[in-house]
């Protein structure tokens, strides 16, 4: 049936379907799979350490083996098993709920799988590079830089060259997934008409849009400071070790605030998809609607923007000012109270109803339980007094683990859940049962004990004989967690063939969306246009769909459905694509949706390739050195391959789009992506601002850049990148009077001046690195001080952003000769997007870094 | 906008990054150092916001998008300025 | 230093709030209010899962509520107001205890003025593995010596990497941070020894990066002290200087 070979996807059965598949839920079943395999490899490493701590002394791993245990487990739980793990029911879940036949652009969906899924494959590989990290989750600086890492330390390097993979499968996970949420709703859904799930899922990728944004920057500088020798992390680098000479006094604080800033929204970033998967659980197996549900909705909203307003509380102890500490210590009781308000919420939709324990819920109710416990303990957290003594230890572990495993724990009941969908098949109800019985058990028995022996101090071997006890009891509890999920993995695989064969909802109250269609559902999701217009859901057959789109505005020129701006009405806009090469009048064409692309597995390759290379090219041996070309040559031409592919992902004939409905989905995903970049370029630029503060403003200039870094150089490349902006809007208008010779002309301009801007920096960069003057006797170049490298590394970041851009003018300039665009002026208009950014971030740059 | 409109706008980017490089050459930079921070980031900002209003069209979409933008511009600023004020 | 050690430095005698007791008197309240709040809500959870269980035969709710159906469009449900009502007295429950609580923080913060009473003042340097404590007479030594009932005065920073230093016993705790000074402070009102401990992840010897703490009677404290002052450079200095040396 679904299966239909028109699609160019093979069936579920051959191996090749999953290399080519773009479909979403294919993927998600990708991303459930890969991330459990991330819990075994993560739980593994816990079993060690716990094993290790049964008694004190690092008996069986050693000092150093341990640390990387327990900073692996931590990386890996935190990064490859619990965010993937939700977003497998994401994209599983998320576009069933929402009305939606696939994600807004399904080969970037594919491509942030398999980026995801190398990042973890590097993450494997930097455990044979003599050692891995070994400095801890939080990656606290200058621990993380080679000077500290015993060895040659290309492990280390891995692992940051592994999460930075991973940060960009999440980004172009999080602009995918806003796209589509606010473009491919079906009609009548507005954004507060979605199902939780999908709402928790809404706001983890916000939060994810920028969080990841300011950890993509804080891994890049850590990777420049162990590749390219630039020192930010540093905080001294003539080779004297006295705190009292740093040079760079603000390096460690650096990392700390760059680290937080994202930390602390990861911990909602994990924590939301769970409590959606609760709150859908709770409605549907208590036969209730969810009480307060506006308030709810309303409570994380606030939660999610108030995430990036506490990240300090996690340096109290840092010597902050008492005024900060203050702020901080409000708002982090101030984010706390939403939760009370949904834990009520979650518990009063249970009143009146008809409670069915099945595995589904119990997990669902059982990591309720967790969460207050969680959430007790951390209110102990927020009073500063308590805090600064609870720092680094034990209780931190416990309450963190209370509440990032009990997130797992709804996410588990969430597998249960969506398991007779995902496979047509029935579990094994008992045993479920008794997995929870043995999980809940085991997961007390294994944290509660932490809270006891909370004088232990965090990541230590060594503790006193007198916590014994309550370390003991945390090994066995752990043996029996992980035993635990032994019985869920024979109870899914087994299911598989012997479970029972489900109908499209075998569960009593459930409402949403997906359960209104076959289990599992067809390629195409829905019999027809999914709508709510009448206020529940049906389904317009084709006739209806071209009855509804053909008034004005239907007919192949991509309209706007203009008057929905603010909600309420439904827009119609006919199809455009990511593909030039495909037209763009395919209304209703899901006959003609493509499913399968291998381009997303062959840059994802590639890029691993280039990063395990570049993770060893500071050895200079050949084989890095060559791994690393290769996979950037192999990224670069898979790129230019996915761009040629004829690839048709056709937007719905009727959607809900507020508040974008004007918005074109390739341009909505340009502004989404560029509203992270600015993320990315604002932690640079306030990762300078803080070191300098730290450093002292007004002395920097003085003590740390030479007389020859004049205005000029900088001067002429402003002059250069307007100019060439300039050009841009030039070229879109003479696109759109269809002047071949125009458009042509005017972005071979825009690439001529984006050249001469990297000729002029270069040469300015080159006299740069040769000065010699009493203060700079060996150049100024990226390790000389703090400020040299502050000011290579965010002009480099900015310089690598002119090169892409020049890439992407290059090839436009020559689709232009050949004759493209004429007439539809939104590819340059979407370049022009980009291209005007990068201008932006360098009128900020010229005066930062060549004037003041 | 026709391309009129966008050379007007290009003229007044122009002026404005060589006002930037005056302010330096006149050495208010050295006499009062903030003064010359207060115009030149303001002369920044002034051309960033002319920039994304009128070649980035920011004015014409709806409003969502420049929220986006400013969410982003927010969240880094917010960063910035309390990162910076913790160790002052 | 010497000269007023020498005359007798006034004590507090005990009466001066350690951070120890500001500690144990508020994480005893919050204990006991945590256990009970926990309990409580645990206990109404399960009460609630419980009572709502399906049984066998009618919805008995069935008048009073109405079940959700297949494909309907996502709406909330009834009884919004006990939501709310729980909510208020959690928020209340929260809100006064942490501003409870921040009374006491400036004085944790900046500890007690006392007239007449000088405090003493020592700087503490975190290295790959160990601590050094530097006194204002310039005297370092790898244990920190304190008499008892004075108002200690730690200024603590690192020679390497990220530390965190922490007297368990006596409550304190400070990050260790190259290029940055954290302050702490503390007073011990029983002499004896104690351990501080590294609570930031450092290195392979991270957890054995100890140093003993020795409170001491006044007297003793004076003579030890007035016996450092030509020693400026112990025996300490000089393992600390190698093993803190060149990083790894």
């Amino acid at each position: 049936m679904s299966e239909a070979h028109d699609h160019g996807l093979p069936p579920k059965s051959s191996v090749s379907r999953w290399f080519l598949t773009t479909n979403h839920k294919d993927i998600g079943v990708l991303y459930l799979v890969t991330a459990l395999f991330f819990l075994v490899f993560g739980g593994l490493l816990a079993l060690l350490f716990r094993l290790e701590l049964i008694t004190p002394g690092a008996d069986l791993l050693g000092s150093l083996g341990y640390n990387q245990a327990v900073s692996t487990h931590g990386l890996l739980m935190v990064f490859w098993f619990i965010s993937p793990f939700a977003f497998g029911f994401a994209n599983y879940v998320v576009p069933l709920q929402i009305g939606a036949d696939d994600l807004a652009f399904p080969r970037l969906n594919a491509l942030s799988y398999w980026l995801y899924l190398f990042s973890g494959v590097l993450m494997g590989v930097s455990f044979f590079q003599g050692s891995t990290f070994a400095g801890g989750w939080t990656m606290y600086a200058p621990l993380n830089t080679p000077a500290y890492i015993p060895g040659e330390g290309l492990g280390a390097t891995s692992v940051v060259l592994a999460l930075i993979m991973f940060t960009a499968a999440v980004t172009l996970g999080s602009v995918n997934f806003l796209t589509t949420m606010y473009r491919m709703r079906a009609e009548g859904l507005r954004m507060r008409d979605i199902p939780i799930f999908s709402l928790s899922i809404n706001l983890t990728v916000w939060m994810m849009l920028f969080a990841f944004a300011a950890l993509l920057a804080a891994l890049m500088i850590l990777t420049s400071d162990h590749i390219l020798g630039t020192t930010y992390f540093q905080f001294a680098n003539d080779g004297s070790t006295l705190a009292t000479d740093a040079d760079n006094p603000g390096a460690s604080l650096l990392w700390a605030h760059l680290f937080w800033f994202f930390g602390h929204p990861e911990v909602y970033i994990v924590f939301f998809p769970a409590l959606g998967v609760m709150a859908e659980c709770f409605q549907t197996f208590t036969g209730r609607r969810l009480v307060g549900r506006k308030w709810f909705i309303i409570s994380m909203v606030l939660v999610a923007i108030q995430s990036f307003a506490v990240w300090m509380h996690h340096m109290f102890l840092t010597g902050i000012n008492l005024p900060i500490k203050t702020i901080f210590m409000a708002t982090t009781i101030g984010i706390s109270l939403p939760f009370d308000l949904m834990v009520f919420s979650l518990i009063y939709t249970m009143a009146k109803g008809r409670v069915r324990f099945t595995t589904p819920f119990l997990f669902s109710l059982g990591a309720l339980i967790l969460f207050i416990v969680g959430g007790i303990t951390g209110v102990f957290l927020g009073a500063i007094v308590l805090d600064y003594q609870f720092r680094g230890t034990y209780w931190v572990v416990a309450h963190f683990h209370y509440v990032m495993v009990s997130g797992a724990t709804a996410l588990f009941g969430g597998l249960y859940y969506w398991y007779p969908k995902i496979t047509g098949k029935m579990y094994d109800e008992t045993l479920g049962k008794i997995h929870f019985a043995t999980y809940f058990v085991g997961f007390n028995l294994l944290y509660f004990p932490m809270f006891v022996a909370w004088e232990t101090p965090r990541r230590v071997f060594e503790y006193s004989q007198d916590l014994q006890i309550w370390h003991s009891m945390a090994t066995v509890g752990g043996f029996i967690l992980g035993a635990s999920m032994l019985i869920m993995f024979y109870n899914l695989f087994v299911s598989l063939w012997r479970g029972e064969d489900v109908g499209d909802n075998p569960w009593a109250y459930a409402t949403t969306a997906e359960w209104a269609v076959s289990s599992p559902p067809p390629l195409e999701n829905f019999p027809g246009v999914p709508t709510y217009a009448d206020g529940s859901l049906s389904f317009m057959d084709d006739e209806e769909v071209a009855r509804r789109t053909s008034g004005p505005g239907g007919s192949g020129v991509a309209a706007d459905g203009g008057t929905a701006a603010d909600g309420g009405t439904a827009s119609v806009t006919t199809a455009a694509t990511a593909t030039p090469a495909t037209p763009a009048h395919e209304a209703a064409g899901e006959e003609h949706a493509s499913h399968a692309s291998f381009w997303p597995f062959l840059v994802s390759l590639g890029g691993f390739v280039a990063f395990l290379g570049l993770s060893g090219v500071r050895t200079g041996s050949v084989v890095y050195v060559s791994m690393a070309a290769v996979g950037g040559l192999v990224t670069v031409g898979s790129l230019f391959g996915m761009t040629r592919e004829p690839f048709h992902a056709p937007e719905m004939p009727i959607a809900e789009r507020w508040p974008f409905a004007s918005v074109e989905k390739m341009k909505l995903g340009m502004w989404t992506f560029l509203a992270s970049d600015i993320v990315l370029f604002g932690a640079f630029i306030g990762s300078y601002a803080f070191v300098r503060v730290a450093y002292g403003w007004s002395e920097w200039h003085h003590d740390l850049i030479p007389a020859e870094h004049v205005t000029m150089p900088g001067l002429i490349n402003t002059y250069l990148l307007l100019t060439s902006s300039f050009l841009v809007v030039l070229a879109m208008v003479a696109a759109e009077r269809e002047s071949k010779k125009g458009t042509t002309a005017a972005l071979a301009g825009t690439f001529a001046l984006g050249v001469g801007f990297l000729i002029n920096k270069g040469i300015e960069w080159n006299h740069l690195f040769h000065i010699s003057t009493e203060m700079f006797p060996n150049g100024w170049n990226l390790s000389t001080n703090i400020a040299s490298s502050t000011f290579y590394l965010t002009t480099g970041l900015h310089g690598a952003h002119v090169t892409i851009g020049l890439l992407i003018c290059a090839y436009m300039t020559y689709r232009a000769w050949t004759g493209a665009y004429q007439g539809d002026d939104r590819a340059i208009e979407y370049f022009g997007l980009y291209w005007h950014f990068v201008d932006i971030v360098w009128l900020f740059l010229f005066p930062l870094f060549y004037i003041l | 906008m026709d391309w009129k409109g966008y050379t007007v706008i290009y003229v007044v980017l122009f002026v404005f990054a060589t006002a930037q490089a005056v302010v330096e050459f006149v050495g208010i930079v050295d006499s009062a150092y903030w003064l010359a921070f207060g115009i030149i980031m303001v002369l920044s900002v002034v051309k960033a916001v002319g920039v994304a209003a009128y070649y980035q069209h920011l004015r014409w979409e709806p409003r969502a998008v420049t929220y986006l933008v400013l969410g982003g511009t927010v969240a880094a600023l917010a960063l910035t300025a309390a990162a910076a004020y913790s160790i002052v | 230093m010497v000269p007023h050690a020498a005359i007798g430095v006034p004590l507090h005698g005990g009466d001066v709030r350690a951070p120890a007791d500001v500690f144990n008197s508020i994480f005893e309240v919050f204990l006991v209010l945590g256990t009970a709040v926990g309990v409580l809500v645990v206990t109404y959870t399960l009460y609630h899962a419980i009572k709502y269980r399906e049984t066998a035969g009618e919805d008995p709710y069935a008048d009073k509520v109405e079940r959700p159906s297949m494909g309907e469009m996502p709406t909330g449900g009834s009884g919004g107001r006990k939501v709310f009502y729980s909510f208020g007295i959690s928020a209340i429950i929260v809100v006064s205890l942490i501003a409870w609580t921040y009374s006491s923080l400036a004085y944790v913060e900046d500890g007690p003025q006392i007239a007449g009473e000088e405090d003493i003042t020592v700087q503490v340097e975190g290295f790959r593995f160990g601590w050094a404590f530097i006194y204002p007479n310039g005297h370092e030594a790898s244990t920190l010596k304190v008499p008892r009932n004075r108002v200690v005065r730690l200024e603590v920073t690192s020679r390497d990497v990220f530390h965190n230093f922490g007297i368990p016993e006596l409550r304190v705790k400070a990050d260790a941070i190259p290029g940055q000074t954290t302050d702490a402070w503390f007073t011990a009102s029983e002499t004896g020894t104690y351990q501080a401990k590294c609570y930031e992840l450092c290195g392979s010897g991270h957890s054995v990066m100890v140093a003993p703490v020795e409170v001491m009677p006044q007297d003793e404290y004076q003579s030890w002290y007035a016996g450092t002052n030509g020693t400026q450079n112990g025996s300490s200095n000089q393992t600390a200087a190698s093993v803190g040396g060149a990083p790894a």
